[in-house]
């Protein structure tokens, strides 16, 4: 009977939540499921130092290991065996660094690509202006006079919105600027979106300049581990910069 | 409406020009040939209150230097509906594609490329488009377009060479009315690669003076293009009266 209760899948009951009253004062409690998790990886990891401490305390000192025929001590000391120094020669040294950089330009690549495309439909429209905008005018009499308000044909406050002054003309004919009230609404409410557009924007261009700079650091590393005779520059001959080498000119042909 | 608009486009310092609000932040225009691309560029369609579409497509000032003097805040590209404009160095006509959706159907585009390769992209968008007439020829040499251009209200020149002033000079001579405008995307690298941009302008502007081209602004493209300017002016203006 037991077993035919086993076999058919039994409804799981979840834990009803605290009264209110008493998750105010106590918040958020544990449940047992989530005791059961922690007291069965408790017991695991007390159950690992014991045997652990078991088979230190029951260790044989005469017993013997096939490693001990290879092991050496240098003035009583025994030496850790260490992995080879020199396992890769130089010139698989340098093929590695080849994928690596492989590596590295294709994703810098990847990231160009991509904020490229972004950028197609995200033109910093109202980003602070970084440009300079000159006017020319006749002579200083003119200049002196200058109002770039009434040269704009625009209300000052726009003046600073360099990527849309609207005229005075288009200002007076409400439908030019503004596209109604249930359009203000959706601008609310997209301007989010666009936020977090511009942010992973500014992150993958980030990205792509840290990426080339190590792609073409590692380049640089790779040269230097290849042929042709070459001199370490001191820093005050190479600007300032350390490892920088300068290579002796050879004629190739 | 479901949901809500998902783009809102206001209508631009510039006639023909628009600004879409949404989850992309861009400068379009409004597109003539509604349900194609022109060179990939992602379109918007935006439903009016009668219920009818009317599409747009997304000028890229990372790829346009009109488009990146439009948000430079220029007080004026001259380019709006019903004009007629000389656009030198046309290129693979992306740019020209968003002119001709400016001036509209009663203006016209004649688009100057000396490149047969990018000529022939200029010529295939110019199929679709009966406002542009598409001239693979040097720019160098307007005699030989003379028959194919009448007089025009705005030279637009984009073609990075260092007698770029010259060649302006030359077909503002040949094809732009008095008192016409001129818009010149200057490219400091390609005039005089050593001398501080600034220098180069500001030579440049005097070359354009000497031609009879009145500059009378002049906007730098931070940050859509490094070392850019475009100078925009008139040209043979009428003398003013005293007062």
């Amino acid at each position: 009977m037991s077993s035919l209760r086993n076999a058919a899948k039994r409804k799981e009951h979840k834990e009803r939540a605290q009264p209110a009253a008493r998750l105010s004062r106590h918040g958020l409690l544990e449940k047992h499921k989530d005791y059961v998790l922690r007291a069965k990886d408790f017991h695991k990891k007390e159950a690992t130092i014991k045997h652990l401490r078991q088979k230190a305390e029951e260790r044989n000192p005469d017993e013997f290991y096939f490693a001990m025929e290879k092991a050496r001590t240098r003035d009583g000391v025994h030496l850790a065996p260490t992995a080879e120094a020199n396992k890769y020669s130089q010139e698989e040294l340098r093929l590695m660094k080849t994928q690596d950089i492989g590596y590295l330009q294709l994703k810098a690549q990847t990231e160009a690509k991509k904020v490229e495309r972004m950028q197609q439909s995200l033109h910093l429209i109202g980003a602070p202006a970084a440009n300079k905008h000159v006017v020319f005018v006749d002579d200083e009499e003119e200049a002196e006079q200058f109002d770039p308000a009434q040269h704009f044909n625009t209300v000052p406050e726009l003046l600073d919105r360099s990527y849309n002054r609207p005229r005075l003309e288009q200002l007076a004919d409400a439908r030019a600027t503004s596209a109604g009230d249930a359009a203000a609404a959706a601008v609310a409410r997209i301007e989010k979106k666009r936020a977090a557009a511009y942010r992973e924007l500014m992150q993958r261009q980030q990205r792509q300049e840290k990426l080339g700079g190590l792609a073409q650091k590692m380049a640089y590393d790779k040269e230097v581990m290849g042929k042709g005779r070459k001199r370490k520059l001191r820093p005050e001959e190479a600007g300032g910069q350390t490892g920088v080498f300068r290579w002796k000119a050879e004629r190739k042909k | 409406m479901k949901g809500g608009a998902k783009v809102v486009v206001e209508q631009h310092r510039h006639a023909g020009v628009f600004i879409a609000r949404g989850k992309e932040d861009a400068l379009v225009t409004r597109n003539m040939v509604p349900g194609e691309s022109v060179y990939g560029e992602k379109r918007i369609a935006v439903e009016q209150e009668g219920g009818d579409k009317i599409e747009y497509r997304v000028w890229n000032p990372f790829r346009s230097k009109l488009a990146a003097a439009v948000l430079a805040g220029v007080d004026n590209i001259h380019i709006k509906p019903g004009a007629k404009v000389l656009y030198l160095g046309g290129a693979s006509g992306t740019s020209v594609s968003h002119v001709s959706d400016v001036v509209g159907p009663e203006g016209s585009v004649y688009a100057v490329e000396f490149s047969h390769r990018s000529g022939r992209d200029l010529v295939n968008m110019a199929k679709k488009r009966p406002n542009v007439i598409p001239i693979i020829e040097d720019a160098r040499h307007p005699q030989k377009y003379r028959m194919l251009v009448p007089m025009v209200d705005v030279v637009f020149a984009d073609v990075a060479q260092p007698d770029q002033a010259r060649i302006v000079g030359l077909n503002s001579q040949y094809f732009l009315k008095n008192g016409g405008n001129f818009v010149i995307s200057i490219k400091a690298s390609c005039i005089d690669s050593t001398a501080p941009p600034e220098a180069v302008f500001a030579r440049e502007v005097k070359k354009l003076q000497e031609q009879q081209l009145k500059p009378k602004e002049q906007v730098t493209l931070e940050p859509y293009e490094r070392d850019h300017a475009v100078v925009v002016g008139v040209y043979r203006p009428a003398k003013k009266k005293e007062q």
